[in-house]
């Protein structure tokens, strides 16, 4: 690399000989291997392109106000800080915070002005910076999640967490246990959505559901459902939910 | 032959000091990935600058079959995506270019930042940095509109209520960013103008005056 290669008989390169040892031209030694780089990261970049391809969505619709606004991925931490101040304070998240942030940015030359330059050196410039970045990765994230979550409950998806199961035919479902008081309770109040033999309807299908998750882990679900379902599943009381968790968790497809 | 045709050019437009300089000024061993691989965090930079090379491109070539009105944006885009030759793979290019961008920048921000870098006498290429980093988010947020699907209408109608909000200045932005009281035909063409002329305008000179200073300041030395 640095050394190119060796001639026989002459000394072997060392960086250390050289007056200032590592440095050479820009062009053409430098731009070679910079070009290298660049070459490796064009050909990734376009196996990306070509595996990922990008869809258009349905043509704008001014009318239809049922679609869930979300700006691109680059801008949800601003979207994020922006639920945070309802009402009148939201001034706080459309103009408060970014320009602080903005400012502090740009004039951050002038705000660490000391001469040290090691990361280690400058604890509050770096601690700053290292927390604002872990920051706006956590609200980017908690955005699309949130988001994801709006998306799932409006198309009736009770998805949020809960395995999925393949959708099956009533026929092909053999429930065990159908002698257990869950079961009646089952029977008049969740199958109105998850189906008689819990085949899916309007919520998800959950037949063998007790395959993935046990009573315990049930019945948080139930009490606290997401994705669309109502608390409770409707049940009027919570002796009735676990009688229903209790049976369910035995399905195990 | 090439040696005259050369040197008639020098002769008279004096190129050769220009060229030496960017050729021949010595690229530190503390930067250079071949010494010390953890030196690749100095690539962030470069490859910024080349992802945004490849963003104009295929945006001119997006611009040769690109409609902006209302009535033909989404069916131009669509043309694009499904019959022109390669066209999904040029405007894939474009939508994931522009993720790429930013997250390239962010890193080479974090570079910058982390190796203090822009401590004196490098302040202004900071600052020259963080616009460049403002002018990228607002191509962002512009060519987001221009393929005039749900998604586009319904985050742009979001952004500028969200802008309209200011208090005061609000209700000024908003008209100036959609030509009228909602996104409709004047928004469109506002957004295609500012997304292909006004912000690659400015956009060249920030790189421009980025790349000027470095050389006239060089590259920060060791830590």
């Amino acid at each position: 690399m640095a050394g190119g290669e060796r001639i026989p008989g002459t000394p072997r390169y060392r960086h250390h000989h050289l007056k200032n040892p590592g440095t050479e031209p820009f062009f053409p030694n430098f731009l070679l291997k910079e070009w290298i780089v660049g070459s490796v990261f064009l050909l990734s970049f376009m196996l990306w392109i070509v595996f990922n391809p990008v869809d258009l969505g349905d043509k704008a619709n001014p009318d239809d106000t049922s679609f869930i606004p979300v700006p691109d991925w680059y801008f949800l931490f601003l979207y994020q800080i922006l639920k945070y101040y309802p009402g009148s304070d939201i001034v706080v998240g459309t103009v408060l915070v970014p320009m602080v942030a903005s400012l502090l940015l740009l004039f951050a030359p002038w705000l660490d002005t000391s001469k040290a330059r090691h990361p280690y050196k400058r604890p509050l410039a770096t601690g700053a910076m290292v927390l604002t970045t872990l920051l706006t990765i956590w609200l980017t994230n908690e955005a699309a999640v949130q988001h994801q979550a709006e998306v799932d409950a409006a198309s009736g998806k009770a998805s949020a967490g809960l395995p999925a199961l393949p959708k099956i035919s009533a026929s092909q479902i053999h429930l065990v246990d159908t002698n257990m008081p869950g079961y009646k309770l089952f029977e008049q109040t969740c199958a109105n959505c998850h189906g008689k033999s819990g085949e899916g309807g309007m919520g998800p299908p959950i037949y063998a559901i007790g395959k993935y998750w046990d009573a315990t882990k049930l019945k948080q679900f139930v009490n606290n459902p997401s994705g669309g379902m109502p608390k409770n599943g409707t049940l009027s009381s919570d002796a009735d939910v676990q009688k229903v968790v209790d049976w369910l968790s035995k399905q195990k497809g | 032959m090439l040696k005259k045709a050369y040197d008639w050019i020098d002769e008279r437009l004096n190129v050769t000091p220009l060229w030496r300089d960017m050729a021949d000024h010595e690229v530190p061993a503390h930067v250079n990935p071949a010494v010390k691989m953890s030196a690749f965090v100095y690539c962030f930079g470069g490859l910024t600058f080349l992802v945004i090379t490849t963003q104009i491109l295929s945006g001119m070539f997006l611009a040769m079959y690109y409609t902006p009105d209302i009535t033909n944006a989404w069916y131009s885009v669509k043309y694009i995506t499904d019959e022109v030759l390669l066209g999904n793979v040029v405007r894939g290019m474009h939508f994931w270019g522009a993720s790429l961008v930013i997250v390239m920048m962010f890193l080479h921000m974090l570079r910058v930042f982390f190796t203090g870098a822009y401590k004196a006498p490098r302040e202004l290429n900071w600052v020259v940095g963080v616009l460049i980093f403002f002018v990228v988010l607002a191509f962002g947020f512009t060519g987001y509109l221009l393929p005039w699907d749900q998604k586009a209408y319904w985050a742009t109608a979001v952004g500028s209520q969200i802008a309209g909000s200011i208090p005061w200045v609000g209700p000024y932005i908003q008209t100036l960013l959609l030509g009228s009281h909602t996104v409709g035909a004047l928004t469109l063409t506002r957004f295609f103008a500012i997304h292909v002329f006004f912000l690659p305008a400015a956009l060249l000179v920030l790189l421009a005056l980025h790349f000027i200073m470095i050389r006239s300041q060089h590259i920060a030395g060791p830590l």
